[in-house]
């Protein structure tokens, strides 16, 4: 492969090497701070595992960017992402949920429709490694979930859910619907074509996240606008 | 058939590892006075949109972000 499409999946990996660091960042934060409050979780030993998993899928996706003739950028931009106006807990439940309930969500989706395909030998090894730690860190923030929302009212996550749909997700996924030529030989590279991720971003919070939500005491009304402004 | 089982792999086998080791501890309360965004003050709008709130010169006052993924 040359020219656009390798550039293409170089950048890609590149991107996502970058995403793994900073979420061994967030974890290792998330983990101590409930700790603090919440003593008896298993929550935080699985966030300080997940912690390592993403430093080394942060380095697999790495050796596939060089791979591709693209340059590894170390930088780390991880930072609190809860709005200033929660209390230290409900911020720390913010971040469980956009993080895991939702990012980590969406990616094991990602992740079970790339290996559904064919794609380069390394490509898949590494797809495989990643998705198997990936059910483990979705897994996390239901699980934080679930304890929170047996000891508080967790309602208020409600009609924060657009924000964190909006800073997980490029606007350009919903709008942009140029031809993709190079798609077929990118999903070979492990990269979705933007029409399938799109689908499967839209049908993984349809069917997964929001039931999830409202299941564990989050109305999705909001989140339900917000994806129907997008979709129409 | 990917999405059912994604639910019940992740939402429900992840509730099921939270309740496994008991109840999480009430003394820190979720601070019920500044957790809820409100109307033109707190976020989210109504009709689903970006949930950032804005200040009186349309700054913005309070907001939440997400976590970009694959």
């Amino acid at each position: 492969m040359n020219g656009g499409p390798r550039r293409a999946a170089g950048e890609a990996w590149a991107f996502r090497a970058r995403v793994e660091r900073e979420a061994a960042r967030r974890f290792e934060r998330l983990g101590a701070a409930i700790s603090a409050f919440d003593p008896g979780s298993p929550v935080p030993a699985l966030l300080d595992r997940a912690a390592g998993d993403e430093r080394r899928h942060a380095a697999l996706c790495a050796e596939l960017c060089v791979a591709y003739g693209q340059p590894v950028d170390d930088g780390v931009a991880e930072e609190p992402i809860a709005p200033a106006s929660l209390g230290p807990r409900a911020a720390v439940l913010y971040e469980m949920v956009a993080a895991c309930c939702l990012t980590e969500t969406e990616s094991v989706a990602t992740l079970a429709t790339l290996l559904s395909e064919e794609a380069e030998p390394r490509v898949r090894e590494v797809l495989h490694e990643i998705a198997r730690d990936e059910v483990v860190h979705s897994r996390m923030g239901w699980a934080h979930l679930a304890r929170e929302a047996a000891a508080h009212d967790v309602s208020f996550l409600s009609a924060w859910i657009p924000s964190m749909l909006s800073g997980t997700v490029d606007e350009g996924l919903f709008t942009r619907d140029e031809p993709e030529p190079d798609a077929e030989a990118l999903l070979r590279h492990g990269v979705l074509p933007r029409s399938r991720k799109r689908e499967i971003f839209v049908r993984t919070l349809e069917e997964v996240v929001l039931p999830g939500l409202e299941r564990l005491g989050v109305d999705a009304g909001p989140a339900r606008a917000w994806l129907a402004k997008r979709s129409s | 058939m990917l999405f059912k089982k994604l639910f019940r792999l992740l939402v429900l086998g992840g509730a099921m590892v939270g309740s496994a080791s008991g109840c999480a501890g009430t003394g820190q309360t979720l601070a019920a006075s500044d957790k809820k965004p409100e109307g033109r003050d707190g976020g989210a709008d109504a009709d689903g949109g970006t949930a950032k709130a804005q200040d009186g010169d349309g700054g913005t006052a309070d907001a939440g972000g997400g976590v970009t993924g694959w």
